[in-house]
């Protein structure tokens, strides 16, 4: 099947979009391959370091869904910037459902 | 060195002031004094010589946060594996090499050590393994563990004994962690902790010749030990992470060489020993010495966010590791400092969390901080601790399971006379007696 397209506003407002995402792969790592500024991933998708945090766009927030426990102690960690629509990326599974999607990219530090 | 009653500027408003300067010139990291109480040389650095040349040690500490963090976004440009082999055994790196050639099995470099792409092949092989989702589901069988251990300190310490927090609790702790993670079911306790001030001694700056040559055989002892363990689950694999090592697939279709997969059981069994042992000792300390904080601790003992927020800002107020190796791989700038290619860096993690730019009120242990999760007790960018989660849920199980079970934890030694490890890496208490009662 075709790749489902996955939108990234960056740190300074530039819109990355990427049409060919690959079910089944995590966000970060679509965004990472992409080169999307501000999504670093450092644990490489343990839900341990909060460095791939995005605000999901409000439209999209039921289909995305809301973090787990795990998920929502590490965003309590970036309280400054948690909101809730706040969701790591590496805990995000592309899917067909997902066609369409927009987060902005809440950098780290 | 000399010391000058100055205040420091952003001291407004902080209950914790008084930060006194150091004489820079005069001062290294390697001094005594300076090792064991660091943080007015870092303050100092950080106002007046961000990126200082320590002579004593040869090397630029960078203590800023924001230069910490630059340094450690840019993997290419500051190289982690040639900063590394420029402080591995440094001064005796011949004879070092020489000795585990002859009798330990080779000379394996430290394969996570490495800078992308090389490092990032292994990275990945490595990280599922310790997820913070993987971590959780080991949570029943690491409370057990420490459950087990405080029980055992705590009839001691009802008896009137002092206890070592160092060598009665914390080390024995992660050392039983780790090993039950690996799958070794018969270890010799002292002997693994030997073997980590082994390693960590070779990163640490402040060996001499005759503990260089007894630190090489102790890691010759390790290495004989792991190829033993491996050559194990070579032909009987088992449900443990050694066994998933030596049979391990990466990404690109290759396998791990021996070299390789030694050097990773190697790095798996002493890097989360040490360090995690520290912050747990460091969680004695602070339980010990603001009571009032260890009951607020008992209070809240069920509040899963809570116990989160507490450990992250104890590693925030007093991370384990110090300082890890870089190199200039060119010609650079930064913090306002030139510095030439081969440039050797010394990350000053420690300062970097207690830098008052991005912490307000550095010395007071606030875990409401809004930024908490922003310390760099575990690094920044490709070579974050990949142990985070094991070691966050390793020390909130013991805050959990001590506080529960005990109170009135004192020292039994002033707080001046603790006795700390001689290495520029970690800041480590050697020993810290301690009474208490149970509850």
């Amino acid at each position: 099947m075709s790749g489902v397209t996955i939108t990234f506003v960056e740190p300074d407002g530039t819109e990355k979009i990427i049409e060919d995402a690959v079910v089944g792969e995590s966000l970060m790592n679509v965004a990472k391959d992409n080169g999307v500024e501000g999504i670093w991933g450092d644990c490489g998708g343990g839900c341990a370091c909060g460095t791939c945090h995005v605000y999901v766009d409000e439209k999209w927030q039921d289909v995305v869904g809301k973090p787990d426990d795990i998920e929502e102690m590490t965003l309590d960690m970036v309280t400054e910037a948690q909101q809730d629509n706040s969701r790591l990326c590496c805990q995000i599974q592309v899917s067909p459902e997902l066609d369409g999607v927009r987060l902005t990219v809440v950098p780290a530090e | 060195m000399t010391t000058q009653e100055t205040q420091a500027p952003t001291s407004s408003g902080c209950p914790f002031t008084g930060r006194q300067k150091v004489a820079l010139e005069e001062t290294s990291l390697t001094d005594p004094i300076i090792q064991a109480n660091p943080r007015d040389f870092y303050w100092t650095m950080r106002t007046e010589d961000p990126v200082h040349y320590d002579e004593k040690l040869g090397m630029w500490l960078v203590t800023r946060y924001d230069d910490i963090v630059k340094v450690l976004r840019e993997p290419l440009l500051f190289s982690d594996k040639q900063g590394y082999e420029a402080q591995y055994a440094s001064g005796f790196f011949e004879e070092f090499k020489q000795i585990l050639e002859s009798q330990g099995g080779g000379y394996f470099p430290d394969v996570i050590k490495s800078d992308p792409p090389e490092h990032t092949r292994i990275r990945k092989l490595m990280d599922g393994a310790f997820s913070a989702h993987r971590v959780k589901t080991l949570e029943p069988g690491i409370t057990r563990i420490i459950a087990d251990l405080v029980d055992q300190i705590a009839d001691k310490a009802d008896k009137g004994e002092v206890i070592d927090g160092v060598r009665e609790f914390a080390i024995p702790l992660t050392i039983s962690v780790i090993c039950e993670q690996l799958g070794i079911d018969q270890f010799n306790g002292e002997k693994i902790s030997r073997w980590s001030e082994a390693i960590t001694a070779q990163i640490g700056r402040m060996q001499n010749r005759e503990e260089m040559v007894e630190n090489a055989k102790e890691i010759c002892d390790l290495q004989n030990f792991i190829t033993e363990q491996m050559q194990d689950r070579e032909v009987d694999p088992k449900e443990d992470m050694i066994s998933d090592l030596v049979h391990a697939e990466l990404d690109d279709g290759s396998k791990l060489t021996f070299g390789e997969a030694v050097s990773l059981v190697r790095a798996l069994i002493i890097a989360g020993n040490d360090t995690t042992a520290t912050a747990i000792t460091n969680l004695l300390l602070i339980l010990a010495t603001q009571p009032e904080l260890a009951q607020e601790l008992y209070d809240n003992v069920e509040d899963d966010k809570y116990l989160n927020r507490f450990v992250e800002e104890l590693l925030r107020f007093a991370p384990p590791v110090r300082g890890l190796a870089k190199m200039a791989t060119e010609d650079t700038e930064l913090g306002g400092q030139q510095l030439p290619k081969g440039a050797h860096l010394l990350v000053m993690y420690a300062s970097g969390n207690d830098d008052e730019e991005k912490f307000e009120c550095p010395r007071q242990f606030d875990m409401g901080r809004k930024n908490l999760g922003s310390h760099v007790a575990f690094g920044v960018g490709v070579h974050r601790c990949i142990g985070a989660s094991l070691a966050r849920m390793e020390i909130k199980v013991a805050a959990k399971e001590l506080i529960k079970k005990v109170h009135n934890i004192q020292l039994t030694v002033p707080v001046a006379e603790l006795k700390y490890q001689k290495t520029v890496a970690t800041h480590a208490i050697e020993a810290l007696p301690i009474t208490f009662t149970k509850r």
